[in-house]
């Protein structure tokens, strides 16, 4: 534990955040509420994946975490200091979903100022800045007009800014866009060394199948509130495939009922069930039924699965 | 270091700002080839009009504004420095070039006056204290503007409340001279807004030494106002994810 006792304390706490945006003077503008009372916290060496469809609040979220939009209700803290504080920016790197730098800079030039924002020595710019070209691979480009950048080299410059001076928690809104597969494959290496050294990374996607690689945990966002589950989750959440002997008496849906068959044939049944706590239940009532089970497996739902799942279940 | 990336961000932000100092300075030497100037003509000011009142509106074109309708301050407010620092390195880079910039211009003139010996420079010191002065009330003011004005609006939007505001007083002036209302608009201009009147006195040799120092003074405490108001509003800000 550190001297300020900020080491125990989770790398994000959200309690009862509530943004709402808008409402203007004299109502004239429909206010927003992009996230209802979210409470959400996150320890160390984590990588969490932000999940949910246009509209769910992700980026605001991000936003709040970083300091950068103010909480209608509720408060956020960042390593234990309130978001927005010096201490907590001090503790964060940001890559901001369209990021932006002076065209008429350098990446290197890029990378010193903001070193230099960081308040270290001018030995210690020159080092760091060196060190992130190096390592998001920018060197040949280092002395170009950043002007003159493609999306995917301004995505890995905002990343490098990110990775100044190893921050204990990473916010990434939309990393990967514009980056071609070669650079997805280095921003998931990257993130790896960023975990590995005990930083938290929060990513914003809606790429699933780049987060199910990435990331060891997710977070569910709906209409402004949050549905944490974690990869165990997922896999408790899907469906139960179970297999007959040929010759068994066909089961009807009665016999199942609540649940949902998914897939039926003479010999197998895919079952939706709600959590494996009710795999039993639907075995015991197959067997009952004169069913001769001969193996039972739960099918793991991947994220896309998953996501489209909530969403539906959500929207009704 | 900080102060040093901050305050040269100022001039290095935008290409044509190295122009627009290029531009400024070339008007004196036009000037002085003018074949109709009058020999009553004073250089100083000139320069309080040309380089301490429309310069900084130039400068400070969008200082904030683009920033903030770029996303660029979504990356600049995350890094571990303090919104004021920024406001204070910001507005300080933009002295520090009329600084410079009056330096120049004192010297071309200076040299100018020397070969061909047009025009006055009665008071040339005290004009160009002057001019200092005001460029940097009016740089304040329009570095405030910008935190809340989207882009580069900040300078056209102080130009219109500038003009906006003083065609009224002409007018009451010209009408209503001896009123209460008058006399209280005339006081909120002369020590509300950027002190040009109290400024020109002071380059003209209008006041004795206390009164110098204390348009000076109060020169001073107008920019402190203003850019107090501008750290306050930065301070409250929020950065929204694409603001234009």
């Amino acid at each position: 534990m550190s001297e300020d006792g900020s080491e125990m304390a989770p790398v994000i706490e959200c309690r009862e955040v509530t943004k709402v945006y808008g409402g203007g003077r004299a109502g004239r503008k429909a206010s927003v509420c992009a996230l209802d009372n979210v409470s959400w916290q996150v320890g160390g060496g984590t990588i969490v994946g932000l999940v949910g469809p246009n509209g769910a609040g992700k980026t605001t979220l991000l936003s709040l975490i970083a300091g950068l939009l103010f909480p209608t209700q509720g408060s956020i803290r960042v390593c234990g200091h309130p978001a927005r504080s010096l201490e907590a920016r001090r503790s964060l790197g940001y890559v901001p979903e369209s990021p932006a730098f002076l065209s008429c800079y350098s990446a290197r030039a890029v990378l010193k100022h903001h070193a230099a924002l960081h308040g270290l020595s001018k030995e210690a710019i020159s080092t760091e800045a060196e060190r992130a070209l190096l390592q998001l691979r920018l060197e040949e480009c280092a002395d170009r007009a950043v002007g003159g950048f493609s999306q995917g080299m301004r995505q890995r410059l905002a990343l490098a800014v990110a990775l100044l001076d190893n921050p204990r928690l990473l916010l990434l809104d939309e990393p990967s866009n514009g980056l071609d597969p070669i650079g997805v494959i280095e921003l998931r290496r990257i993130l790896n060394e960023v975990r590995q050294s005990g930083a938290t990374v929060i990513i914003s996607s809606h790429r699933l199948g780049e987060m199910e690689r990435l990331t060891s945990d997710y977070v569910f966002l709906y209409h402004g509130r949050i549905v944490k589950f974690g990869r165990d989750k997922v896999e408790q959440t899907g469906h139960v495939r179970i297999e007959f002997l040929p010759g068994s008496p066909r089961v009807t849906q009665d016999v199942l009922a609540p649940y949902d068959v998914v897939e039926e044939s003479d010999t197998r049944l895919v079952v939706a069930v709600n959590g494996v706590e009710n795999v039993p239940g639907v075995v015991g009532s197959l067997v009952k039924a004169g069913a001769l089970v001969t193996g039972v497996a739960l099918e793991m739902q991947d994220i896309e699965e998953t996501f489209v799942r909530l969403c539906r279940e959500r929207a009704s | 270091m900080k102060a040093y990336v901050l305050i040269s961000e100022t001039f290095l932000r935008k290409t044509s700002l190295r122009l627009v100092h290029l531009g400024w300075l070339l008007a004196y030497p036009l000037i002085f080839l003018m074949p109709s100037l009058p020999e009553t003509w004073q250089w100083g000011g000139l320069v309080f009009a040309w380089s301490g009142c429309l310069l900084p509106l130039i400068l400070s074109a969008g200082i904030f504004g683009d920033d903030i309708a770029s996303g660029r301050i979504r990356l600049v407010a995350t890094e571990p420095i303090r919104l004021s620092e920024l406001y204070i390195y910001r507005f300080l880079g933009l002295s520090l070039q009329a600084a410079a910039h009056l330096l120049a211009v004192g010297a071309l003139i200076l040299l100018l006056h020397w070969l061909t010996g047009r025009g006055s420079l009665d008071r040339f010191a005290a004009w160009m204290l002057a001019s200092w002065l005001i460029f940097n009330t009016w740089a304040a003011l329009s570095t405030s503007l910008s935190v809340v004005v989207s882009r580069d609006h900040n300078s056209m939007t102080l130009v219109l409340a500038t003009i906006i505001l003083f065609f009224p007083l002409y007018m009451l002036l010209l009408f209503f001279e001896d009123s209460v209302g008058t006399k209280i608009y005339h006081a909120f201009v002369r020590y509300g807004c950027p002190p040009v009147e109290v400024l020109v006195g002071l380059g003209q040799g209008r006041y004795s030494l206390p009164g110098g120092v204390a348009s000076v003074a109060h020169s001073l405490a107008l920019t402190v106002l203003y850019g107090a108001a501008g750290i306050v509003l930065l301070n409250n800000r929020e950065f929204k994810y694409a603001a234009d």
